[in-house]
């Protein structure tokens, strides 16, 4: 058990469940947070050693979301991983512009997803 | 089905399916209402997303179809109308019924490719057409592409551009031909295939595949990432990408790679990318003129001219020469009926200067689709795909902070990124230089210490030769374990069921028949007590009994109302499929409706709610049907020409309230009365004396229908009688009330829960009866005295309002009891909208029961609701107070 702490950040239900899914098993704490405005809300609570975060939210985007938490003294240091279903560079030249640290295309390989998630926090195999 | 993942997915898209519909139809009302776009898009949006975990990749496929349409939509490139929601929705009607297909089978039907590709076809067409239109302007996109765009759609990648290695293995004959073809309007496509770096495990021979497209032109193998030390070199892992050109259609390739189709990309290629010109070089004053020439007719639009003068300098010049071959290109580009202006003008450049520069796309076409160099999706996929990975963010961390400069906000998380990624490889030694670095570049306040130090890490030090790489052949397997359920997963249900819970609607009717056995049983209870107390003289045992009762009682009713609530759904469950209903007949009859819903947060009990559903819908469309006109006619009645139909819920006490109102023409009572005496349905004399309102009330009398002509709505038979019958089933009421002219408004008043009736007992002519608790409005005792004789009929003074009196014993045609002078116990009841007094011998205790309803040959008895048992065995009818006065 590697006992980091993600923050998934994403509306679509199944979505969250499978990220609960593939890094729960990897050996994460996962918690969720359905859009932007409540991705913003837990992050501040505080502990996360990541924050994986869907592009297309209602409420709040990805895009916003990332820019505020680079905004938040609190939250600057967090790694941050944008994942949309948008292939185009385009994209994730705008999630690196906002602040993001990588951007993965959705659906996210699973192999993928927990490598990405152990390398950005440090965490053992 | 076992997945776990897609027992999530199935109702999550059920419920996007919805919102996307009736986000749908506000769009086609309001086409500028940027909300319901943005819903749309989203939900669509979140649909393709979440599909994607799952083998479905045709209900993906159209999903992203409808997805990129809408795309266009919220970005004003296209205009929503009708048509375009009447395909969008029939698309999403598809893939509800995938959905439906996936929940039983956990697979989609065998056609569903076929119906995908032309659903999403058709789709796309949309998009080609309009897509020219309005970006008239730019040149070089011009109507070539257009057209075998339009007809061939790519659901994955549109346009590509042709990989130089490939355009080398084409020889010159053929590339004028494929040259041709394009121009022409008959797409040429470029096939990528990346297949799975293990795929020779699963029998594939990705060589063997890719031949069996058919009409091949050329074929370019490659590796897919570069090729590492021969000692490292696994053989057994797949190193290659394909790239075919190939002159067959869409669904040819398709079919011939069906079995890789997601592993291949299908792209029609620019006709601009066969340029190809060779040749010896020449000059002279000729070409000069022909340039200007050339460009003159070209600018005008003037074609004809232009292939003339084309045609008379290729056939002075020689066949050899550089520019005579740049003529030839030249003259096929022309051959089409609209050829694409921006690569003729390239070509008469070509011409007349001698040398070929790329026409410039007007907009820059994407980079090929697989593997570019950073890109983290293809990373996985090599053998040290960890370390791959780890460049790959450290890459991506290096390209951020050049690009953002100096920002210490941002260098944090980098910061945070960098020294993660070192740590999991068990880099200590960089680690220990990289923090170094990112303190210089706090204290320059500048980012160069940390991007130099990061390339010395990307470029100097290869990071595979670390001491970390040994332990990765045992951390990639262990990987791919972990992350193997997701395909067909059983153990975490665990996780989800703490989150909610989903039951068999068969599950929660049981649980509610025992509670209301369980309340019919306690009210045996106190019985018990009183029998203690008169049978066996024991106050002390009566009193501990009326204690436990009275304990149980209230658990049992709260019971009941925690399974109430389990039970309770909004009113929206059923409202939600008007919008779509009325839309769609608002279309077939040809008028303009506007159907609002209020209140459908109104939460009623389960069996409400699905009983509600067909009176409902028969009112709504009675009133399409007959109550709306057409537009016509309402201008000329002075109406708006759009008519409106308003479905509102509320709650008002015990009960929930839906109206249905509409703003048509109102029901005629002239035409009413005509209309049943001509049915016989009542005479000419009872005719004559019914009031307005009771001529309208007509309508839910058997066998009445006054539509002139049957129409395939509302004319099935069923007349408005079957609602009145269905509502009073479920111990509700309706009523109509309509102006003429100005539109009709049904009422619909029904209890929120049907299961357990709370009663009151009351004594009269010697035996106990039931009267439902939510007719009585007080019980009072009145002094014989105060008994007023009105017109023969006995009447009391409540509260200044007079109230008429009726005897219950005679009600029920049982003998009076002579009751003396002691005051008359009077039950005040609401019924039928008034108040009436009703003398009973005695009050009793109120009490909670389920009513059985009279069965067999006591059917036919009026004015009894039905029975319940007592608590000692007994059995008690409840009256119908509404069919009994």
């Amino acid at each position: 058990m590697s006992g980091k702490r993600i923050l998934v950040v994403e509306d679509g239900i199944t979505m969250r469940m499978f990220y609960q899914d593939v890094l729960g098993r990897a050996g994460f704490t996962v918690e969720e947070a359905a859009n932007g405005v409540e991705g913003l809300e837990k992050a501040l609570l505080g502990g996360y050693d990541l924050m994986i975060v869907d592009i297309n939210m209602p409420k709040m985007d990805g895009y916003e979301l990332v820019s505020r938490i680079r905004r938040e003294p609190s939250l600057q240091a967090i790694p941050v991983v944008t994942i949309s279903t948008e292939a185009q560079d385009a994209d994730a030249s705008r999630a690196y512009a906002v602040g993001a640290n990588f951007y993965i295309v959705k659906p996210a390989d699973p192999v993928l997803l927990v490598e990405t998630a152990r390398l950005l926090t440090g965490a053992q195999p | 089905m076992t997945n776990p993942l897609l027992a999530r997915f199935i109702p999550e898209a059920r419920e996007l399916l919805q919102v996307s519909a009736s986000g749908l139809l506000k769009l086609e009302r309001n086409p500028t209402d940027e909300t319901a776009i943005n819903e749309v898009f989203r939900a669509v949006h979140t649909i393709k997303g979440s599909s994607g975990l799952f083998d479905a990749l045709a209900l993906t496929r159209l999903v992203h179809a409808a997805e990129d349409l809408l795309g266009e939509v919220r970005s004003d490139a296209l205009q929503i109308d009708s048509s375009l929601v009447d395909m969008l929705l029939d698309s999403l009607d598809q893939v509800g019924q995938w959905i439906d297909e996936l929940e039983r089978r956990s697979a989609l039907p065998a056609d569903a490719d076929g119906v995908a590709h032309r659903m999403a076809t058709q789709l796309r067409q949309r998009l080609g057409a309009q897509d020219d239109a309005p970006d008239g302007g730019e040149p070089a996109d011009g109507p070539h592409e257009a057209a075998p765009l339009g007809a061939d759609p790519a659901p994955i990648e549109d346009v590509a551009t042709l990989p130089p290695a490939l355009l080398a293995r084409l020889p010159a004959a053929a590339c004028l031909d494929a040259f041709r073809r394009a121009c022409g309007g008959q797409a040429v496509h470029l096939v990528r295939y990346a297949p799975e770096a293990g795929c020779f495990f699963n029998g594939t021979d990705p060589l063997q595949a890719i031949q069996q497209v058919p009409e091949a032109l050329a074929l370019d193998i490659a590796a897919a990432e570069p090729w590492g030390p021969l000692e490292d070199l696994d053989p057994y892992q797949c190193n290659l990408h394909f790239s075919l050109l190939t002159a067959a259609p869409r669904p040819e390739i398709e079919q011939a790679m069906r079995y890789e189709l997601d592993q291949i990309t299908i792209a029609s290629v620019r006709p601009r990318d066969f340029v190809r010109i060779t040749g010896e070089a020449s000059d002279g004053p000729i070409w000069e003129d022909f340039r200007e020439a050339a460009s003159a007719f070209l600018a005008a639009g003037r074609h004809d001219e232009l292939r003339q003068a084309v045609s008379a300098l290729r056939s002075v010049a020689g066949p050899t020469l550089w520019r005579r071959q740049a003529l030839d290109w030249l003259e096929v580009a022309l051959l089409a009926a609209e050829p694409d202006p921006g690569l003729v003008a390239a070509l008469v450049a070509a011409a007349g200067s001698g040398r070929f520069d790329p026409v410039p796309a007007a907009p820059a076409p994407a980079a090929p689709a697989p593997a570019p160099a950073p890109a983290p999706q293809s990373a996985p996929q090599a053998a040290d795909s960890r370390q791959e990975l780890a460049r790959s963010v450290l890459a991506s961390q290096h390209r951020a902070l050049e690009q953002a400069g100096y920002d210490a906000d941002r260098l944090a998380s980098v910061g945070t990124v960098v020294g993660n990624v070192l740590l999991s490889l068990g880099r200590d030694a960089d680690r220990t230089a990289i923090q170094a670095a990112f303190e210089a570049a706090r204290e320059a306040r500048s980012v160069a210490p940390v991007l130099s130090a990061l390339s010395a890490v990307l470029d100097g030090t290869p990071l595979h030769r670390t001491e970390a790489a040994p332990a990765l052949p045992a951390a990639l397997p262990q990987a791919f374990e972990e992350a193997a359920p997701v395909a067909g997963a059983k153990e975490p249900e665990g996780r989800i069921a703490a989150k909610s819970l989903k039951v068999d609607q068969a599950k929660i009717d049981l649980l509610m028949n025992l509670i209301g056995e369980l309340v019919v049983s306690k009210n045996a209870l106190p019985f018990l007590a009183k029998r203690a107390e008169e049978t066996y003289a024991s106050r002390e045992m009566s009193r501990e009994i009326k204690e436990q009762y009275a304990v149980i009682d209230r658990l049992a009713q709260e019971m009941q109302g925690a399974i109430m609530q389990v039970r309770m759904l909004p009113v929206s469950e059923i409202f939600d499929r008007f919008p779509r209903l009325v839309r769609d007949l608002a279309r077939k009859l040809g008028k303009r409706i506007d159907l609002a819903l209020e209140g459908e947060d109104t939460a009623a009990d389960k069996t409400i709610i699905e009983a509600l559903g067909d009176p409902l819908l028969h009112i709504v469309r009675n009133s399409l049907d007959h109550g709306l006109e057409s537009p016509d006619e309402r201008r000329a009645a002075g109406k708006s020409a759009t008519a409106r139909i308003l479905l509102k819920a509320r709650q008002e006490a015990d009960s929930v309230v839906i109206e249905v109102q509409d703003n048509g023409r109102g029901i005629d009572p002239v035409r009413i009365r005509a209309a049943a005496i001509a049915k016989g349905v009542i005479g000419q004399e009872e005719a004559d004396r019914l009031s307005d309102q009771e001529a309208i009330n007509l309508i839910y009398r058997p066998g009445f229908s006054t539509a002139a002509e049957i129409s395939d709505l509302s004319g099935r038979g069923v007349g408005m009688d079957v609602v009145l019958t269905t509502v009073e089933k479920l111990g509700g009421q309706v009523s109509v009330s309509s102006r003429l002219g100005e539109g009709t408004t049904t009422r619909l008043a029904l209890p929120l829960s049907m299961a357990v009736t709370r009663i009151m007992i009351v004594e009269a002519a010697g035996s106990l009866y039931g009267v439902p608790m939510d007719m009585i409005v007080e019980t009072v005792r009145v002094p014989r005295e105060r008994i007023r004789m009105i017109k023969k009929a006995e009447t009391f003074v409540l509260r200044e309002t007079i109230i008429p009196l009726l005897r219950l014993s005679r009600l029920l045609h049982l003998p009076d009891q002579p009751r003396g002078e002691a005051d008359a116990a009077v039950l005040v009841c609401h019924v039928n909208g008034r108040r009436v007094g009703l003398i009973i011998d005695n009050f009793r205790e109120g009490m909670d029961v389920i009513l059985k309803p009279l069965e067999g040959v006591l059917t036919g008895i009026g004015g009894y609701a039905g029975t319940t048992l007592l608590g000692d065995g007994r059995v008690l009818l409840v009256l119908d107070l509404r069919e009994l006065l």
